[in-house]
């Protein structure tokens, strides 16, 4: 008997069901549980470019005095500015350069902690890069989530980027000193903020100048 | 707006799978990714296949289905999708809060996720 057997290549169907932000979801676990075992209270500081979020980090270390007590997770594309500003203030900093990167991951994270000395260290900062989109999809594994916003980014930021106002824990609105100038009214942004996230305390600050600050560090459960 | 990071991510896990597996060709790759990520399929697809030149998933299809959006609302109990069918929907950052009601108390179920579902290959 003949027999035809088909020859050449055959296509075969592998299935993956690979959800590739689950990696960063679960390493941003293994993250959170790295920063319990070490009594660290972590915070994600997340904002649009130069909305304020190294002098914030600044202001509240001044107000802290807790010297090295607190350690900084500085992330920027490739320069070291954010991470020498923050060193004045006599916090351990460490720069993540993310290169090309639009937001830090969990992945950076772990890295850059797996670097770091910690102890003795109470409070970590993470300084996200400066988006107010790709952050809010990337949880590092902080214990709160901070998103600062500035009066001189004008009076829409919030109703067009809620996703990211969804997942803070706390909402500031920097340089309120500049409102009048920029004809932005901060009551309309607090109603944006209260409509998006009513669970989120929304705080008016001037970073520059130290004003507000407490508001902030109550508001982590911090004691200055 | 971090297309090119996700789409380098695929890429290693095709190449790895196919190597695995033993395909001596990559034919296709099906993705699926929600519609609440701010992922565009059009740049994903486009560095994916940037990315598979010089491999052995050069020139394979690559096809993005969108995962439509599920959510609930906490303030009216409403379910069900964003209400994003419109033809244009993918160009708009869809609204975050609920359909029915306006609420931006909602509970999302699905459409965040990026998911490589199932890749062909030549043996």
């Amino acid at each position: 008997m003949k027999i035809i057997k088909a020859t050449g290549p055959e296509i075969f169907d592998i299935e993956l069901e690979k959800d590739l932000l689950a990696k960063n979801k679960s390493l941003a676990k293994g993250n959170r549980r790295r920063f319990d075992s070490s009594n660290i209270l972590a915070i994600d500081i997340m904002g649009s470019i130069g909305s304020g979020k190294t002098s914030l980090i600044k202001a509240i270390l001044r107000k802290l005095r807790m010297g090295t007590k607190v350690a900084v997770i500085a992330g920027d594309l490739t320069t070291t500015i954010d991470a020498e500003r923050i060193e004045t203030e006599g916090a351990r900093v460490i720069q993540v350069n993310t290169g090309k990167e639009c937001h830090l991951d969990a992945n950076l994270i772990r890295r850059a902690v797996g670097k770091m000395k910690l102890d003795g260290v109470e409070v970590l900062f993470i300084e996200n890069v400066g988006n107010l989109i790709c952050p809010g999809e990337f949880p590092l594994g902080a214990h709160k989530r901070l998103v600062v916003t500035s009066v001189t980014e004008g009076p829409y930021t919030l109703m067009k980027h809620p996703y990211i106002f969804r997942e803070a824990d706390i909402i500031v609105l920097n340089k309120i000193d500049l409102a009048k100038a920029m004809k932005v009214n901060p009551s309309q942004l607090e109603k944006d903020a209260y409509r998006i996230n009513p669970q989120a305390p929304f705080i008016k600050v001037n970073a520059l100048k130290g004003l507000g600050i407490s508001k902030i560090i109550d508001a982590l459960g911090l004691k200055p | 707006m971090h297309e090119f990071s996700i789409a380098d991510a695929i890429v290693k896990n095709v190449l790895e799978t196919a190597k695995k597996n033993k395909g001596k060709k990559v034919v296709s790759v099906l993705l699926e990714i929600g519609e609440l990520t701010h992922l565009s399929g059009e740049q994903v697809s486009f560095w994916i296949k940037e990315l598979f030149k010089d491999s052995v998933a050069e020139g394979a299809e690559v096809k993005v289905k969108t995962i439509k959006a599920r959510i609930q609302c906490k303030g009216c109990g409403y379910k069900g999708g964003m209400g994003s069918d419109q033809e244009d929907s993918f160009l708009q950052v869809i609204p975050a809060s609920c359909p029915r009601c306006n609420s931006f108390q909602i509970k999302i179920e699905k459409g965040r996720e990026c998911i490589l579902r199932r890749i062909q290959v030549l043996k």
